[in-house]
């Protein structure tokens, strides 16, 4: 594999969204050496995609409030002379903390003093009949087609599931000039006014979301509150949706009359998953809590993980929004910078207080989303026997019901039993909801434990792991008895 | 058909046109080519290993692997593959047929 | 429950470990007439028997384990009659390759070896290898070629013995962790750890199947024998077309290729990561990853740009001279091991079928492998 350039590196950190980059450049102001990467072409991560290199905005066109932000942290960051490798995945890494990253070029290792993971979260879309179609997207996903992409999911889309993501998406759709068939979502309107309090700090986005309403109103979009999808047909290039009453605890409610509606295109999802790739993978403690998303990292209030150098920051540590990102990603940076002997531990406390106070607020409205998006129960326990729970290997609830019922008590032994986990995805789309599954058999959502964390993090090829070379480069070891 | 591109706040990059599964698709630079198929009508990128089933873009943002072509010798997801003049896409299908 | 000194179950034997060898034993001991209960830590096969290649080779196989690796390939075959539910067991021929002359000569050197005991593997020309196999690499200068060979999917056989146990009258007890062996003229009495809040188990006879842990639970019986442990490495990628359609190995036995029914390959070969008996495997070594993928990807080019899926780690034993522990306990009277068959999964359930078969008092199909040998032998590189 490629050599890593000379200079010693203090702070790895992975991930250029909203935390990572916000670390990144607080651990320079403290004196760290720091390198940030990121697999997509610039800072921002998902919150604060950039626009393609190429596109510019409109003359005239006032850009939003993310936007702005977007553009004023990667200016901050090119500014800052902070040494970026955007375009490389990390596959894998060492329990060195060695850091292995695919890039143009091919692979390069980077060996840091401590590393900070701030890798965000993926969507958890709980999946009903149809949800494989192509023309069906996530929200997270139609939020990056419509914000990055400048594009639209189809001509007439039903936008459903959890979260603040539906209204934005909903609202984003009219504004490009699309049709918005339906929106349907699993919360009540009373669970909406109950995160009233937390925005009272945020008054902007309350703003923002009357507004959004208000678009809706006019534009006479039906919005569904305490429905769900229950499945979707196609039809040619059209998709019929047959969407469903449910409970509060996102259960089919029986004998409702289904609504249906007709589309060419669904955006869905039911919330986001913080990314804990790195952590399983290197044994970090992990815990589940429903209300954060789901397993994280157990890591303090600054990120510190149970394994010494380290860290985690950002959604990926468990939600608490894009807001509340930097100032964590900003705490563990100054956390890194005292534990690295860099920070007196006065400095250090005069900046963990200041960075706490900042994040609190945030925290507390990015956690009151995280709650009206976190999974449901009575969802899960209404997907179909039929229905594809595992999109990489074509495994059923059925199958997953089958092996609970054969004495699959853990993740990894239903993995083992039935493949789900074992495509190329690794588990990131299915595990959370499949983890579900298998814990209302067993009774108990902890002990059926998360898939094991292996590399590669992201698939590579043979080829770009073993470079170029000749028979005679083949390290051999010595050879096996006879 | 009318477009999915929504212009109204942007100004797209130079027109561009790459080449998937020998067919002409006209894009403009930088869009993804997973969101430039979709914009061309073309949702389905392959299929499903159990039970065939057509599969296309779903979380747009490299995780999922849904949809995964061949960009020469690379197997990625075209959600992370910037549309370039002269690009050459091959779904999976497509280029195992290719190969017999 | 707790403090109760007085076991409340009686077995005939009781087998400490659930891998392979111990379920095979298990069934076979059970199956002539036992009351047998089958201990492990962990879920069934979870550990070596769960994450190896699958690959059931006479190319790789010690020559004088042969024979043995020939009948459990028929059982492994066969095994949706007697398991009552199969492993994928795929008969496909071997090749093992050679791509330089220090390499032909151990081709040569290994066939013969093996033939000797029985293996049908005949040397054969690159041109003939080819028409087995056309996606092998054009350098090629010579192969061994045996049509017994094949492979299974090794993480569906916790699934498959379970079954077969169960049927059985087997009491499996999964998940529980064993704390020591009191061995006496009585018998045995098997001790939990105390979260297991599970009285000890009394047992006529002990039989210990610890894999690699074997070394632990001779100690527990106050018998040193050091056992090996090797960490390694298994890579598989993506579906991918059918790029082969044989099992292939390379002559220096660091490669094992296979290419499932799903379209996955699985590259082996026993490069090492890190790891050990405590930790169980921890990581690989990236200098091995690429080493193992540089012999996969020149001995079938076509295997260059597939994708890798997941790399992981398994723990295999071996003994001081190689060969298997199988047999009685050296001075502890009705107490046995079985293990330690370095590719173990192979000859796996003929491994269990002969220590039964001894247990039974039945005289075993093939000979054993004395434990007593291997009391004050020093392990090579020690």
């Amino acid at each position: 594999m490629a050599e890593a350039p000379p200079s010693p590196i203090d702070l790895l950190v992975i991930g250029a969204g909203p935390a990572g980059a916000r670390a990144a450049l607080r651990a320079q102001a403290c004196g760290l050496e720091v390198l940030l990467v990121d697999e997509n072409s610039d800072a921002g991560g998902q919150v604060w995609r950039p626009l393609p290199p190429g596109f510019t905005r409109a003359a005239g066109v006032r850009s939003s409030a993310e936007a702005m932000q977007g553009d004023a942290l990667r200016d901050e960051l090119s500014g800052s002379g902070i040494r970026c490798l955007f375009g490389h995945k990390v596959w894998n890494v060492g329990g060195s903390l060695r850091t292995d990253l695919i890039g143009p070029e091919g692979v390069v290792s980077w060996q840091p003093r401590a590393l900070l993971v701030a890798t965000g979260t993926t969507e958890r879309v709980v999946p009903f009949a149809g949800w494989t179609l192509p023309g069906i997207i996530g929200l997270a996903a139609a939020t990056i087609l419509l914000k990055s992409q400048n594009m639209l999911p189809g001509r007439r889309t039903v936008v459903a599931g959890s979260g603040p993501l539906l209204m934005a998406v909903a609202s984003g759709i009219l504004k490009a000039g699309g049709d918005v068939a339906a929106v349907l979502d699993l919360a009540s309107r009373a669970d909406w006014l109950q995160t009233l309090p937390s925005l009272a700090s945020r008054p902007d986005l309350l703003w923002q979301g009357v507004q959004w309403k208000a678009l809706l109103g006019r534009a006479g979009v039906p919005l569904l509150y305490r429905h769900g999808i229950a499945s979707v047909e196609a039809l040619g290039n059209e998709f019929r949706v047959h969407a469903q009453q449910v409970d509060m605890t996102g259960a089919p409610v029986a004998h409702a009359a289904p609504v249906v509606f007709e589309a060419d295109a669904v955006a869905v999802g039911h919330g986001l998953v913080p990314g804990t790739d790195v952590t399983r993978l290197l044994r970090a403690r992990h815990r589940y809590e429903a209300a954060r998303g789901g397993w994280i990292a157990d890591a303090d209030a600054q990120g510190r993980t149970s394994i010494a150098g380290l860290y985690v920051a950002g959604d990926g540590a468990g939600i608490a929004g894009a807001a509340a990102a930097g100032a964590h990603g900003e705490l563990a940076a100054v956390a890194c910078a005292h534990d690295l002997g860099r920070l007196t531990a006065e400095a250090h406390a005069r900046e963990r207080n200041r960075l706490l106070a900042q994040w609190r607020k945030p925290a507390r409205f990015g956690r009151a989303m995280a709650g009206l998006m976190a999974l449901r129960e009575g969802a899960v326990a209404g997907i179909a026997p039929d229905t594809v729970v595992c999109r990489c290997e074509d495994v059923t609830r059925a199958e997953i019901d089958a092996a609970a019922r054969d004495g699959a008590r853990d993740m990894n032994q239903l993995k083992a039993w039935t493949r789900c986990g074992m495509g190329p995805c690794q588990g990131r789309t299915c595990g959370d909801v499949a983890g579900a599954l298998l814990a209302a058999h067993v009774g108990n959502r902890e002990a059926v434990g998360c898939f094991t964390g292996r590399a590669p993090l992201r698939p590579v090829s043979l080829a770009e792991v073993a470079g170029d070379y000749t028979y005679a480069d083949i390290p051999i070891p010595k050879a096996a008895p006879l | 058909m009318p477009s999915l591109r929504a212009d109204q706040a942007v100004q797209r990059g130079p027109a561009v046109r790459f080449v998937a599964d020998g067919c002409a698709v006209d894009a403009f630079e930088g869009e993804s080519v997973a969101a430039a198929l979709f914009a061309a009508g073309w949702r389905e990128l392959r299929r499903s290993p159990r039970d065939n089933a057509p599969r296309g873009m779903f979380c747009l943002m490299g995780s999922c692997q849904e949809c995964v072509v061949w960009v020469g010798a690379h197997k990625l997801p075209a959600c992370q593959v910037p549309a370039a003049a002269g690009l050459e896409i091959e779904s999976l299908d497509f280029r195992e047929q290719r190969l017999g | 429950m707790s403090g109760n000194a007085r076991s409340s179950t009686a077995c005939d034997a009781v087998v400490v470990g659930g891998g392979v060898m111990g379920c095979s034993t298990a069934l076979h001991l059970a199956q002539g007439g036992m009351r047998v209960a089958l201990v492990d830590r962990g879920p069934l096969c979870r550990e070596a028997s769960g994450v190896n290649a699958g690959t059931l080779t006479l190319h790789m196989t010690r020559a004088a384990l042969v024979p043995y690796a020939m009948r459990a390939w028929r059982m492994w075959m066969d095994a949706e009659k007697w398991l009552g539910m199969g492993v994928l067991a795929t008969p496909v021929p071997g090749l093992t390759l050679a791509f330089t002359e220090a390499e032909c000569e151990l081709v040569e050197l290994r066939a013969r070896a093996r033939r000797e005991y029985g293996a049908p593997i005949e040397v054969i020309s690159p041109a003939r290898a080819r028409e087995i196999e056309p996606g092998v690499h054009p350098g090629l200068l010579k192969a061994g070629y045996c049509d017994i060979d094949g492979f299974a999917s090794a993480y569906l056989t916790g699934r498959a013995f379970r079954h077969a146990l169960t049927a059985a009258g087997v009491d499996v007890i999964e998940n529980t962790p064993v704390e020591g062996i009191d061995s006496g003229d009585a018998g045995h009495v098997v001790r939990f750890g105390a979260a297991a809040s599970r009285p000890p188990l009394q047992a006529t006879r002990v039989v210990l199947a610890g894999g690699v842990w074997i070394e632990n639970m001779l100690a527990w019986l106050g018998v040193q024998i050091p056992i090996k442990v090797l960490v390694n490495q298994l890579i598989i990628t993506e579906r991918v077309r059918p790029v082969m359609r044989t099992v292939l190995s390379v002559a220096n036995g660091l490669l094992s290729l296979k290419q499932f029914a799903n379209g996955t390959v699985l590259i082996g070969g026993g490069w090492q990561g890190e790891g050990d008996r405590e930790r169980g495997g921890v990581e690989a070594r990236p200098e091995n990853l690429v080493g193992n993928m540089r012999l996969a990807a020149y001995a079938v080019p076509a295997l260059a740009e597939a994708r890798i899926a997941r790399i992981w780690l398994g723990l295999e034993a071996e003994t001081a001279d190689a060969m298997p522990i199988i047999g009685d306990v050296p001075g502890v009277p009705r107490a046995y091991v079985v293990g330690s068959a370095h590719s173990g999964y192979t000859s796996g359930p003929f491994m269990g079928r002969i220590m039964a078969q001894h247990i039974l008092g039945q005289q075993p199909e093939l000979p054993l492998f004395d434990p007593a040998r291997l009391l004050g032998m020093p392990m090579p590189g020690a």
